[in-house]
């Protein structure tokens, strides 16, 4: 079968994977993860791809995908901003946090981005919170601690 | 060969320098960097001169108790582990998602070796030849870290077959979590391990006689593997470290309205009095209120003499500590921990599923100042059922901070029946 969605370099990771791990259900949710880094999105599509190369069940996906927080969300967008909203984050100001980064984006919290630069979603405990209020921009991890709104901005602008 | 990411700058501080010892700046340790500093010893020294059994001893004389929140001593698991037949597994839990629990990442990302020096000794004392480290999906730069430092290792012939020149082989995967604290759970996260949705198992069967693919499995903390280099190391020196009976550095992150929030390695002895002092006491001078500790307990002034140790009376949990200040609101902060349940609640037990979702709708009342003294009844009734009616840590802990708060706070609760908020936040 001819595969649209996974690449040639999705399809050696998978296959390194698979010599790793045990069973190749193992393999499904780091399949996943790489499958959503280059997508951003997890379409049926995908699913049924990843179905029939790895021969598992496509419900036995279907239910990861539905189960992870990391693979629910449809971000549309080129970079994703996790803000944390958790008990540390929540006293330490992760409201105003939330509203400035709205503000500098023009995006909203959790919604579809407009023009496909940002998604913003806002997350349980991303596990830094002596820095809270944190947040993370694709895989970078940001102290919130003493942020203003000209600091954003530049952080902001490293992502185009 | 220097490829590791940018870890983030967190403030860590130490009194006894074991667990942190590599771990006060913001990078991550390499393999050669470690061995000079003493690293890989402990190893050698084990495969030298100990049997696995000599191990399982020494760390049942340790006293050392999963650091993971639970506090079940390690040595005990380690013996009902090697009671069952092999071939065993062992994995590491670096799943940690627990609100205010940051202190796993320090390890991981700063000292990998550390971590994985423990997970060879203990492999070898419990006889498995197959590890994985469940690290959660929120650390990206933690996975790749320990992916690299598993390289390191085997190059070094630390991992692999044959570990330097005895008969014991050992190798270890790094899996990664997508975003579900209930992986955290021991057997939510071997069902996620084995590539399911994360719904915990009914126990028993453990996982030390049935876990990963059926067959027995010890599942550790990274913190409690991190200590076996350690125990190791300092024999019977180590119980000069700490209490009687909690022997050795505990982690305690300490987050929230404190001069100097981190990462603290201190014994347990200490109390939580002492550790908001140490930690530089209240942001800004203002008056305590409260403290989140534990397993999500809520704690007031008058407990704060309580020792953070694993005794019926201490704290135990994972060491987290979350100080509330006089402008936080109770019950705003009951809310976001109820919101952080509900979210989090996997579904499979309904008492938790439904009731964590009840829960919040009637703290959410009392923000919005439609509740009533019913409503305080109804509060009661679902936090002394939801733990009844769970299978899992998850379902027995969601309702620990509101019913401590219904006992120590209930003033909070009737001013806000009478739409008043104490802390002026809600209204």
């Amino acid at each position: 079968m001819e595969y649209t969605y996974l690449t040639p370099e999705i399809i050696n990771k998978i296959e390194e994977y698979k010599k790793e791990f045990l069973t190749k259900e193992q393999v499904i949710i780091q399949a996943l993860h790489l499958i959503y880094s280059k997508y951003r999105d997890i379409t049926l599509d995908h699913m049924l791809e990843l179905s029939n190369y790895l021969e598992v069940p496509l419900s036995q996906i279907e239910g990861i995908v539905s189960f992870y927080d990391m693979f629910r969300v449809k971000r549309n967008a080129r970079h994703h901003i996790r803000v944390c909203k958790n008990l540390p984050c929540h006293i330490m100001g992760c409201k105003k946090l939330i509203e400035l980064f709205e503000k500098l984006t023009g995006e909203e919290r959790n919604q579809e981005s407009k023009n496909g630069r940002f998604y913003i979603e806002t997350v349980e405990c991303i596990g830094a919170c002596s820095v809270a209020p944190a947040f993370m921009i694709d895989d970078d991890l940001y102290d919130g601690t003493k942020i203003t709104e000209e600091k954003l901005n530049e952080i902001l602008s490293k992502y185009t | 060969m220097k490829s590791y990411p940018n870890i983030p700058n967190f403030y860590t501080y130490s009194s006894v320098n074991l667990l942190l010892r590599r771990c006060k700046e913001p990078r991550t340790v390499d393999i050669e960097e470690y061995i000079t500093t003493g690293g890989y010893s402990a190893l050698k020294k084990a495969l030298n001169r100990f049997t696995p059994e000599d191990i399982i001893v020494l760390v049942e004389e340790s006293t050392l108790r999963g650091r993971g929140g639970a506090g079940f001593p390690t040595g005990r698991k380690w013996r009902f582990a090697v009671s069952n037949s092999k071939p065993r597994y062992l994995v590491c839990n670096a799943d940690e998602s627990e609100p205010g629990t940051f202190k796993d990442r320090i390890i991981i990302e700063r000292d990998p070796h550390l971590l994985i020096e423990g997970m060879i000794i203990s492999a070898y004392a419990i006889g498995a030849e197959r590890g994985f480290i469940y690290i959660r999906g929120e650390y990206p730069a933690g996975a790749k870290i320990l992916e690299n430092a598993i390289k390191e290792a085997r190059e070094r012939g630390f991992l692999g077959k044959n570990i330097l020149g005895t008969d014991f082989s050992f190798d270890i995967s790094v899996y990664r979590g997508a975003g579900a604290y209930i992986c955290g759970e021991e057997t939510a996260l071997i069902e996620s391990l084995e590539g399911k949705r994360g719904h915990p198992r009914l126990k028993p069967p453990y996982p030390v006689s049935e876990g990963l693919f059926g067959k027995p499995t010890v599942v550790n903390n990274v913190e409690t593997l991190a200590n076996i280099p350690i125990i190791v190391t300092y024999e019977s020196y180590y119980m000069n470290i700490g209490p009687a009976g909690y022997y050795g550095p505990k982690l305690f992150p300490i987050s929230g309205k404190v001069n100097k929030p981190g990462v603290y390695e201190l014994t347990m002895d200490i109390t939580l009095r002492e550790l908001i002092d140490i930690a530089g006491g209240m942001k800004d001078g203002k008056k305590f209120k409260a403290v989140f500790a534990g397993a999500l307990g809520l704690y007031s002034e008058r407990d704060l003499d309580i020792p953070m140790d694993y005794s019926p009376k201490g704290f135990g949990g994972t060491g987290t500590t979350i100080v509330l200040a006089e402008d936080d609101c109770i019950i705003d902060s009951l809310i976001v921990i109820a919101e952080f349940f509900h979210h989090e609640s996997c579904g499979k037990c309904t008492p938790c599923r439904i009731g964590s979702y009840e829960l919040l709708n009637i703290l959410k009342k009392f923000q919005e100042g439609t509740a009533t003294e019913k409503d305080l009844q109804y509060l009661e009734h679902l936090g002394r059922n939801i733990p009844v009616g769970s299978i899992c840590g998850l379902g027995y802990s969601a309702p620990n901070a509101l019913m401590d708060a219904l006992k120590k706070f209930k003033d909070e609760f009737i001013a806000h029946i009478n739409k008043q908020c104490p802390a002026g936040v809600c209204f």
